[in-house]
Parts: structure tokens; sequence; C-alpha cells
């Protein structure tokens, strides 16, 4: 049993309040990912849970017991840092044993352990190896394995990926995932990345300045963002925005764009704005969709899908299509908007409506 | 087809790249390869400061032995014997005598004490093996030494040993050695010549160099680790006590020594005011930092200690500041306390740049002139000569130059060899 309690946790560095408050429950043997654009105080949280950086309010609870006062070592914690912090002097073998031995683990049981996860992660060939001699991606399987070998209740992930390449880090994603459902360990993930953060979690913790703006799975966050924040964080490409007023029964959008308002119990003359992400975005229309004219811009074939990227009277957005659309550059389309998979937030509160 | 002409002069870059080395290489060839060679040219000659012809020596201004003295001391009488027993002959020994009778064509002489005869020396005249004997039995010092349960008689010679004879070659040397000494003694050759090597103050000044680097080097990494590990911390005005930390390092000795002059003058002394003070010494007693000899290399080891601690706390500290942080969390995380977090992690990563400091400040102690010249200049009488001032007294005040040479010639191999294992060991750290 290890889960995670953080209680009211604030974190201020002089007058900066980089964590504002946080409540935040990371449940035994879960994987939950802290998610949030750069200073949103995502790895400050991470680093006061492993005891590299004080709380100046609050309490943090591991497996039931306070440590908000705990010295690191104490905490029964494993991290693996961004940059890898193996020890440049040792073998990845030693790398691999320190803590062990500082933790006075019997031999025997060592050179089980370093066996067992040298052979999950593929290090055996590397054991006797500087970390010097490595390739960037073995080092960071050295610094997973480093972290795995200990057991320890909690491992603790900050940007493990992001000094990786893009074809290894999309492979060491699917590894790591595979890890989390072999080891008994809570994890805790942070990344600016949100795919990353989309693909791997069980749970994940979007954070904007120091406090957290929604937690749930991965389908929830993305079909249901309670913020403009969140909606506008998930998903790439990232949801089209439009300015707007609720109007009788329908929707004036910027630029003098209508469209047939679907939903009831919304006042008209609200000031909201208007999401809707590319993929809900036709060019044929089906139903419930409203048509809205457009010029398109971009071509970007990615394949399976393409982007488009069109001007319409509210503004600039963008859109999956199928593969071929047929259309370039300056061609004239019309666009269908799937209404009922559209969002809605008050202009004021950024709120979902 | 006209070949392929090169870039203009102008624009090519070797040449260029020749002319920015060129005033480097005219300095190190007249400033460092000029001198060295004349130093060797200088060290095979027996030239003098002032005279108009040199005389090529060989290695003579190295080694030259001339003769070898002989010496003995703790000549062994009897052995064996219980306590008791050695003590009444020590006790009786001045009633005993020296008789002397001929061995073929030699003179053997033998003392009869406490009713045993010893044979002591053979020569090839009675007088002198008589003088030897009679010296051994009324001169030295008998002493009872316990070897285990039994005790021997042993004749002991005060601080200077029993001079024994002087032979001018290593022949005669041997022989004396096995016919002439007839008694289990402790026995010494001294090579009497004019080679540096035969100068019992160029022998004294190598130890002292070593000692001199050797042991500064040890303290000043003494106090640099600790220094270096509390300048590491975080704390307020530690930009400004890591300036005042070098100091000592920045300015020129000729100035920072005529303070320590004062420090240690004998009758000034802030030290020993200080001493007086809080009632250690009397005023009668005060300590003479320059006069002692011991004291003498303690106030020099202290003032080299002192001026360049902060060079190896700075380069220490260099060493620390370059370790990444998640490094040092990543240890805190693993389960180290501050000590073996030093010891396993951060010792091991400064390893390397410590090589470097150490180096430096080997290549500086071991040819360091300045500091001895100006608080002790080799005194008291040569105690704390160097090589470097003692190839300046010999070469230069003396006017020896092919010794002088020859002297400064000896750090050069030695140097060579540390640097050269320092290097290596450098080397492997980075394989």
């Amino acid at each position: 049993m290890a889960d995670v309690v953080l209680d009211k946790v604030v974190k201020k560095f002089g007058e900066a309040e980089v964590v504002a408050g946080i409540d935040l429950t990371v449940r035994d043997l879960e994987f939950c990912i802290l998610v949030g654009p750069s200073g949103c105080g995502k790895t400050t949280t991470l680093r006061m849970i492993a005891g590299l950086e004080e709380v100046t309010s609050g309490d943090i609870r591991i497996a039931g017991q306070s440590v908000t006062w705990t010295p690191p070592r104490d905490r029964d914690i494993a991290m693996v840092f961004q940059s890898y912090a193996l020890y440049p002097h040792m073998t990845v073998r030693k790398n691999l044993s320190f803590a062990l031995e500082l933790h006075k683990v019997a031999r025997a049981e060592i050179d089980r352990r370093i066996a067992e996860v040298a052979q999950i992660i593929g290090l055996t060939p590397l054991l006797d190896r500087k970390p010097r001699q490595l390739s960037g991606g073995q080092r960071q399987r050295v610094a997973v394995g480093a972290a795995l070998v200990r057991q320890a209740g909690v491992l603790l992930f900050d940007e493990p990926l992001s000094n990786l390449d893009a074809k290894l880090r999309v492979h060491m994603r699917t590894e790591l995932k595979r890890l989390h459902q072999a080891v008994k360990s809570t994890m805790v993930y942070v990344t600016h990345d949100q795919i990353e953060a989309m693909t791997m979690g069980d749970r994940i913790v979007i954070m904007n300045g120091g406090r957290i703006v929604q937690v749930g799975t991965a389908m929830e966050v993305y079909d249901h963002p309670t913020s403009r924040f969140v909606a506008g964080f998930i998903g790439t490409p990232p949801m089209n925005f439009f300015e707007g007023e609720i109007g009788n029964g329908s929707l004036a959008l910027q630029g003098g764009v209508q469209l047939p308002f679907l939903r009831e119990g919304a006042k008209p003359g609200r000031k909201i704005t208007f999401g809707i992400r590319p993929e809900h975005i036709y060019l044929r229309t089906r139903e419930n969709t409203g048509r809205v004219p457009a010029t398109i811009e971009v071509v970007e074939p990615l394949g399976h899908r393409t982007i488009l990227t069109a001007r319409c009277a509210a503004g600039v957005l963008q859109l999956e299509a199928e593969a071929m659309p047929g259309l370039k550059p300056g061609d004239a389309a019309d666009l269908f908007f799937d209404l009922p998979r559209a969002h809605l937030f008050d202009q004021a509160t950024e709120c979902v409506l | 087809m006209r070949p392929v002409k090169g870039l203009p002069f102008s624009e090519r870059e070797a040449p260029f790249g020749y002319a920015l080395v060129l005033p480097a290489l005219l300095y190190l060839t007249a400033f460092i390869a000029y001198p060295f060679a004349m130093s060797v040219y200088l060290s095979v000659s027996d030239a003098q400061a002032g005279a108009q012809k040199w005389n090529f020596v060989g290695t003579d201004n190295y080694s030259k032995v001339e003769s070898y003295d002989l010496s003995g001391n703790d000549f062994v009488i009897a052995s064996r014997l219980t306590p008791a027993e050695a003590q009444a002959l020590v006790d009786t020994h001045k009633d005993g005598k020296v008789v002397t009778s001929v061995e073929g064509a030699r003179f053997k002489a033998s003392l009869e004490v406490g009713g045993r005869t010893v044979p002591v020396f053979a020569s090839d005249t009675e007088d002198s093996a008589a003088y030897l004997a009679t010296t051994l039995l009324n001169d030295l010092d008998w002493q009872v030494r316990a070897k285990g349960t039994e005790a021997e008689v042993v004749a002991h010679s005060g601080d200077s040993a029993l001079a024994l004879g002087n032979f001018t070659d290593r022949k005669l040397l041997d022989k004396a050695r096995k016919g002439d000494v007839l008694i289990d003694a402790h026995l010494e050759v001294k090579s009497i010549g004019t080679g540096v090597w035969q100068d019992p103050n160029f022998i004294l000044a190598v130890k002292n160099t070593l000692k001199y680097t050797f042991g500064t080097e040890l303290v000043k990494l003494f106090f640099g680790i600790p220094c270096a590990l509390l300048l590491y911390r975080k704390f307020r005005g530690r930009q400004l006590l890591r300036g005042l930390l070098v100091i000592p390092w920045v300015i020129p000795i000729a100035i920072s020594g005529q303070a320590w002059l004062w420090i240690l003058d004998s009758t000034y002394s802030v030290f020993n005011w200080l001493l007086v003070r809080g009632g250690f010494i009397t005023p009668q007693n005060i300590l003479n930092f320059r006069g002692d000899p011991h004291l003498a290399m303690a106030s020099l080891v202290v003032v080299n200690v002192w001026r360049g601690f902060p060079f190896t706390t700075i380069i220490i500290l260099a060493g620390l500041t370059s370790i990444p942080d998640e490094i040092i969390e990543r240890s805190k995380l693993d389960g180290t306390n501050a000590l073996q977090r030093f010891v396993y992690v951060m010792a091991p990563m400064v390893r390397p740049i410590l090589m470097v400091s150490l180096l430096f400040s080997v290549v500086f102690s071991f040819t360091d002139f300045n500091t001895i010249w100006i608080i002790t200049r080799g005194g008291p009488y040569d105690q704390t000569q160097m090589l470097a001032t003692y190839a300046y007294q010999v070469g230069v005040n003396a006017g020896y130059l092919g010794k002088g040479a020859a002297i400064s010639l000896f750090l050069f191999p030695i140097m060579a060899l540390t640097v050269f294992g320092m290097l290596q060991s450098l080397r492997k750290e980075n394989m």
C-alpha cells in the first residue's frame, strides 16, 4: 500500500506562490500523470513529494504516514530524473546497486534484483559499462532500472522522456506503460507533453498556475474538459476557439457567423467562447451540423489523415479531414461544425457551460 | 589546362596560423628552451662566475667521489647475557684493558673485560689498532640493551659515529669492512667528494623540498576540502566570502612575505605575543620562528599553505559546483547521509579536477623559491634550504655556475615523473 495524499499543499519561493494549495490523492498502484505548461508547478509538486523541496504549508502523506518533514531517504521513494542523474563514475551495475547497498540489502538479494530488472528493461549486456559508454536511450533505461530495483512504494518520474529523440520517446512510452503493469509501485509522472499524458496514465492531473484544474482519465479530460484551459491544452491539433454570444436559438460567433443553438437552458445574450475540436469539423454535411463557408489556406497531409488550416469569417481554424480531401490552398469549402460535440465556455470564468 | 591555383597567400589559413603561433614559439625558445639547454650545458662544465674559460667535466658536478669515510656505532661487546651479567660487565668495563697481538702481517687489538677477550680491530700498524680499541673501551658509552629475556652490552658513540678510516676507493673500503672490523657493529659509509650528490646540504635540500611539497599539499587538502564544502552550501554572503578567500592567492608574495616576516619576527612576533598573553609561555622562552630549524620549516609550510590553500579550495569548489544538482538529489533519494554523499558521490566526481589542482600546486611548491628566500633564505644554517634556493645559493651567490645548474636540473626528472604520473592517472579516469 503506497497511496500519496497531498493535503492543501502550498509552495512559495519568496513572494511567488508556485503551488497554490493543491489537494490530490494518488491511489495505490496508480499511474498518475501531472501535466501542464511550464511553470504550472507540476515539477515542484513532484519534488515536494520526493522531499527535495520543502513544503511551505500543507501536508503530504505516503501510505497514511505524514512525510512532510521526513528526509528524502526515509520516504520509500525512487525517482527518475530528466537528466537521468546516473553516477558517472560507477558502472551500470553499481548505479543499480548503490541505493540497495546503502539500505544494507543482502548481496544475494541485490544480485537477484539487478538480474531481474536488467532482464525486464534489457540492460543485461550493459551492466559492466560506465554511463558515458551508453547512448541516450540506454542511459534512460538505466535510470529507470535504478529506480525500479529499489522496489520503492512510490516511483516518481520527472519528464524522463524529454531528452530522447521522437522515435525513442514513442517506444519508451509504451515500455513504461508495460513496466507499470509489471511492477508493484504507485507511479507519479510529470510531463509537459499532453500526448504522453494522454497515452500513459491511468489518471491525468492537469495543472495550471499552481492549481489543479482537472483530474480524470484521458477520455474524460478529452471529451469533457471543465475549462477552456483544459480544452485548449489537451488535444493535437488544439481545439478551435471563437468568441461569441448566445442568441435566441442560435449562436452568433465573431465575424457574423451564425450557428443553430441546440442546447437548452442558456440565457440569450451571454458572452461565450465556442470551442470545437478539429476532428469535429467536417467537409460534408451530417446530422446536427452548422455550415460555415471558408477558404483553405494550408494543407498538411499526415498519411492517414490530413490537417487543413482554413479561414472563415470567424477566424482561422484547423480541421482533420480524411487522407485525400482533394483540396488545395485557395479553394473555397463549406465546413460543417458538429454542434452536439462542440464546447461552450463562459467568457468571464472560462468554465464550461 | 592550367593547374588549379591555390588561394592567395593572404587568404590561406595555415600561414596565418603559423604567424599567430610564432610569438609564443619565440617566447618558448628564448625563455624556456634556451635556459634549459644552457643549464644542461653548464651542469657538465666547471663554469664559475667571472671565469673566462670553461672546461667539460662530464658528470663531475652531479657526482664525483674522492674517498669514502667508514664509521661505526653500537659495537656489540657481548651478547646472550643475563641482564645481571650485562650490567656487571658495563659496571666493570673501565677495569678492562687493550691487548694487541700479531696475526700474520697484521696487528689485532682485543679488549679484555670482565674475564672475556673480545677481538675488536685489525690494522697494519699496532698503534692504530690499539688506538681504536682504547677509544672503544674508554670513550664510548657502554650500555645494556635488552633483547627479549637476554641482554647485550653495546658501546654507543653518541651522536656522531666513531671514525674508522678513510679509503680512496671502494675495494679498500670493502676489504676494511671485512678484515679490519672484527666486532659486530653498525657501520656507515659516507662518500666524500665534490659532486652535489656528495654534498650533505644538497641531500638536505632534496629532503626539505619533498617534505615541503608533500607536507604543504596534504595540509592544503586538509583545509581546502572542508572549506570548499562550506562554500558550496547556499548562504548569504557566499559570493563575498568566495572573493575574500582568494586574497592570499592574489597578493604578490613579495608583499605578503613582508607581513609574514613581521608575524614571524624573533622579537615582535604576534604569535609570541599571543602565546605570552595567553600564559602558554614566559617572555624568556619565546619561540624563535626563523631561528629554530624545525620552527623555520613549519613557518615555511604555514606561509605556503596560507598562500596556496585558496587555490585548492577554489578548484575543489569549481569541481563541486560542476556536479549536476540532480545527481546530488538522486543520492539523497538513494539514501545517503552527508558523509556517504561526499565519499561515494561527490569526491569521486571531483577527483579528476582535484588531480589537476594537485598537479599545479605540486609544481608550484616544488619549484618555490620566493617564499623560502623571503622568509628564511634557507636558514638557519641551511636547514630549510630547498633545491631552488640552494641552486641559487651555489650557482649565483657562490658563483659555481656548473654546480648550481646541476642542482637545479635535479628538479627536472622528479617533476617530469610526478607530472607524468598524475596525467596518466587522469587519463585513466577519462577512459
